[in-house]
């Protein structure tokens, strides 16, 4: 019997309230020590990732946070069985508990934010792009010529970057003081100025959006995406730091289900 | 289906646009099957070929900013840099490449350019 896995709870107790899974079949604990495995029961092979599936996935991974510290898997985590299921928690229940201790209580909030990308750029262009600071590197040679275009385009680049970065960081001092550990990115694409993502603990949620709100209002000239609150999917980090208990046989196969960053989360532990 | 959690903004067509750009420039695996191996290959390749012709371009602005480069040097380095420009336009014309095409996603590293 194929098991389809939701997330790892901090708990090893049976889930009283009836969670509906995939193909509608209920949500179970499967107990290890003390901490479990939420799974439901599938018959047919699923072909793939689907908006349905995200959506059915992430309403039980909302459901088991109601009540438990979630530890979620990524789409489509499948074992063959309960054993297998048992077997994995062996093998790995130190970084679980670990990484269940340290997300206790948080959430995690994905911020996203678009400038006017063009606009920056025109006006770097104009204040100093168009000043030529390197009268020495004028000349007529094709080399020379390209070698200047390079390096106004340098400046330029360079300009735009220091500009998303001072950006960022004053939205950060408002997002970040209600955070307790932040991934950010900058300039994903020349529009997307930040993707980030915050694990808020449960009681700051209304600090943290109260903060956004104040970065939102402080530039209006951008456009803002807030999400959450989400189990902590980019937070949760599998170390390897489990010796396997007993030699399963099965340590090869979870080294891959298991120990890819993006299964249950991402690279970096909270602060 | 009951969701507690929420997404927030006032531009949803925006932020999908700008997302399709990262899904369609930066696939997550390299497409390296029978029909389009060669193309697959030269993509991971001139991926790299262009990393480093980036690093070089950069470490060249930097001394050129720094002024630690001959007016000779900086006719050599002009010299060089077009050359592996033109280069990589004619390599990315052959296999059908585009700019935003040549990066690879390293996962939770973040992109390779």
């Amino acid at each position: 019997m194929k098991l389809y896995l939701y997330g790892i709870i901090d708990s090893s107790s049976m889930i009283r309230e009836s969670i509906c899974g995939l193909e509608g079949s209920g949500v179970y604990n499967i107990p290890y020590c003390d901490i479990g495995t939420a799974v439901s029961e599938i018959n047919q092979p699923i072909p793939g990732v689907s908006k349905r599936l995200v959506l059915e996935h992430e309403a039980v991974a909302e459901k088991l946070m109601e009540k438990f510290t979630v530890l979620p898997f990524r789409l489509l985590t499948i074992l063959d069985g309960r054993e297998n299921v048992l077997s994995m928690m062996d093998d790995y229940y130190g970084d679980f508990r670990d990484n269940l201790d340290g997300l206790r209580g948080k959430v995690e909030f994905g911020i996203k934010v678009i400038w006017p990308a063009d606009k920056v750029k025109s006006c770097i262009i104009n204040t100093c792009g168009t000043k030529n600071r390197n009268a020495h590197l004028l000349d007529d040679s094709a080399e020379r010529r390209f070698v200047r275009e390079k390096f106004e385009q340098h400046k330029i680049d360079r300009a735009f970057r220091e500009k998303a970065d001072g950006y960022i960081n004053a939205m950060d001092v408002f997002l970040g003081k209600f955070a307790t550990a932040k991934k950010l990115e900058t300039l994903r694409t020349e529009n997307l100025l930040l993707s980030a993502v915050y694990l808020v603990t449960k009681d700051n949620q209304d600090n943290f959006r109260e903060a956004f709100e104040h970065v939102r209002t402080a530039r209006k000239d951008f456009k803002y995406l807030v999400s959450g609150p989400w189990p902590p999917y980019h937070f949760v980090i599998l170390r390897r730091n489990s010796q396997p208990r007993r030699n399963s046989g099965l340590t090869a196969m979870f080294d891959k289900v298991i120990l890819q960053p993006t299964l249950v989360g991402a690279d970096k532990t909270w602060q | 289906m009951a969701m507690n959690s929420v997404v927030e903004t006032d531009f949803p067509e925006t932020f999908v646009e700008e997302m399709e750009k990262l899904q369609e420039a930066l696939p997550r695996r390299i497409d390296a099957n029978p029909k389009n191996v060669e193309k697959g290959l030269a993509k991971l390749v001139l991926t790299l070929v262009e990393l480093v012709r980036k690093l070089l371009e950069k470490q060249a602005m930097r001394r050129i900013e720094a002024g630690s480069l001959s007016d000779e040097q900086i006719e050599r380095v002009g010299e060089t840099l077009m050359k592996l420009e033109t280069k990589m336009h004619e390599l990315k014309e052959v296999f059908g490449l585009k700019d935003e095409e040549l990066n690879i996603n390293l996962g939770p590293l973040g992109d390779l350019m």
